[in-house]
């Protein structure tokens, strides 16, 4: 409860203190020149927001499947003995689904090395 | 008291300058930098003093103006080396001591003795936006209209493997700080990659900025060896060292071997080559190389930034002035990037 009490001070004065500076006129200070990107002096025609491929997308797929394997893994292996053969069945459905994704991961390329 | 207190402790810091490199004014500024009252900042969103160093074209007025308003307040202009181009008004002159110079209106900036410079540029954004579009933002639909001002990038085909994603067109310079000063380019970027390249105002000429170990500083910057090319700036601009020492900082460093092989060849050459050469024209062992020329457009197609970058800063000077011919005729005016 005290805890709980101290987050909530903290975040109500962290507010305040926000909207205190905003009052004071420290934010929105900056012109139209200043909120332009930096390009060295060239005024950019096209908006900043663009679409762009993530490229390293494959490997974070891959790592997310053997981390998420292992993660759960280990606490499974704990249970596993009191559990018996309905510990295994859930594991190799978890398995099972998580090798869709290395599986597509696969026909992706992502174990050729380059 | 406590306002005055930060002043205070800002006042004691470095000047942070933003430099503008115009004709011969590189070396000045180099050496400038080492001076330990200054601190050279990447870009004005960092810096209180535009410093314009060197002879600038009219053609690059615009893109001053448009720097000096990126400045924060409170901020000031000093020209040196050369005399204030017509529309800056309020900017000074600086002969002599400009390390001094700088220092004093850093201080007077951040006492408050000396009044902030107004804008030059009008607070207007680039096209009127505001209340337009379903949401207020001027936007239409998914990518339609001009949502804060400027228009969307819209997709392309990709070169490396044929996703139709984005292609972001813009100008680069003249006074980017990681190309050489002067230097104008369009570039169509995807990502990272640079798409196509067009070269709108060459660099300026930089006299006696061109001894070796600066050009070897100069390429290990972008290199993220800050460190190492500070050393190197040290003995050229004191032209006195202990050479062996930075030889060993140089093979250390690592940084023959992070320079990919065959990137920006010309007439033979890549950059790892120039670095070796210029090294050891530094060190006396090899004389100056007459190579032959090509065009820095045709090399950047297909670099990332960071590659681009790198060839961008590993000419001469003299031979990167013959390798950017404008691609078209520069009327001093450019419509679409200034």
């Amino acid at each position: 409860m005290v805890d709980l009490a101290g987050i909530l001070i903290s975040s109500i004065a962290a507010l305040a203190t926000g909207l205190a500076l905003q009052g004071f006129g420290l934010g929105g200070l900056s012109s139209e020149p200043q909120k332009t990107p930096y390009l060295g002096g060239s005024d950019p025609k096209v908006h900043a927001w663009q679409r762009y491929h993530v490229r390293y997308y494959s490997m974070t797929l891959l790592f997310i499947a053997f981390e998420m394997e292992m993660m759960f893994m280990y606490p499974w292996a704990v249970v596993f003995l009191e559990e018996g053969v309905k510990a295994m069945v859930e594991m190799g459905m978890f398995l099972a689904i998580l090798s869709i994704g290395i599986l597509y991961g696969w026909r992706e390329g992502i174990f050729r090395w380059q | 008291m406590a306002v005055s207190g930060l002043a205070r402790l800002a006042t004691s810091a470095p000047a942070a300058i933003y430099p503008v490199v115009g004709k011969d004014g590189l070396a000045a500024v180099e050496d400038l930098s080492l001076h330990p009252a200054v601190s050279l900042q990447p870009t004005p969103r960092h810096a209180s003093v535009l410093l314009v160093s060197g002879e600038i074209r009219r053609g690059d007025h615009p893109a001053l103006r448009r720097l000096h308003d990126q400045l924060p307040h409170p901020r000031a202009t000093l020209w040196w080396r050369t005399t204030p181009a017509p529309g800056f008004p309020q900017a000074e002159n600086v002969e002599g001591d400009v390390a001094r110079a700088v220092e004093l209106v850093w201080r007077q900036l951040m006492t408050g003795e000396r009044r902030s410079e107004d804008n030059l540029l009008p607070d207007e954004p680039p096209a009127a936006w505001r209340g337009k579009g379903d949401h207020g933002q001027g936007g239409e639909g998914m990518m339609g209209g001009k949502p804060y001002g400027r228009p969307m990038a819209m997709t392309d085909e990709d070169q490396r493997d044929g996703l139709a994603l984005d292609a972001y067109t813009a100008c680069f310079g003249p006074f980017l700080s990681v190309l050489p000063p002067g230097l104008l380019l369009e570039l169509t970027l995807q990502g990272d990659v640079v798409q196509s390249a067009k070269v709108l105002r060459a660099p300026f000429a930089q006299a006696v900025a061109d001894e070796p170990l600066r050009r070897v500083a100069r390429l290990l910057r972008p290199l993220g060896l800050a460190g190492a090319a500070e050393r190197f700036q040290r003995t050229a601009a004191a032209q006195t060292g202990d050479l062996k020492i930075l030889d060993r900082a140089l093979r250390w460093s690592g940084a023959l071997h992070a320079i990919p092989p065959g990137l920006g060849e010309i007439a033979g050459e890549d950059i790892r080559a120039s670095l070796r050469r210029w090294w050891e024209q530094a060190q006396g062992i090899a004389s100056p190389a007459s190579l032959g020329d090509g065009r820095l457009v045709d090399l950047l197609p297909g670099l990332e930034w960071s590659e681009a970058i790198l060839v961008a800063n590993s000419f001469e000077y003299d031979r990167l002035l013959r390798l950017c011919p404008p691609d078209r005729e520069d009327d001093g005016d450019q419509e679409d990037c200034s």
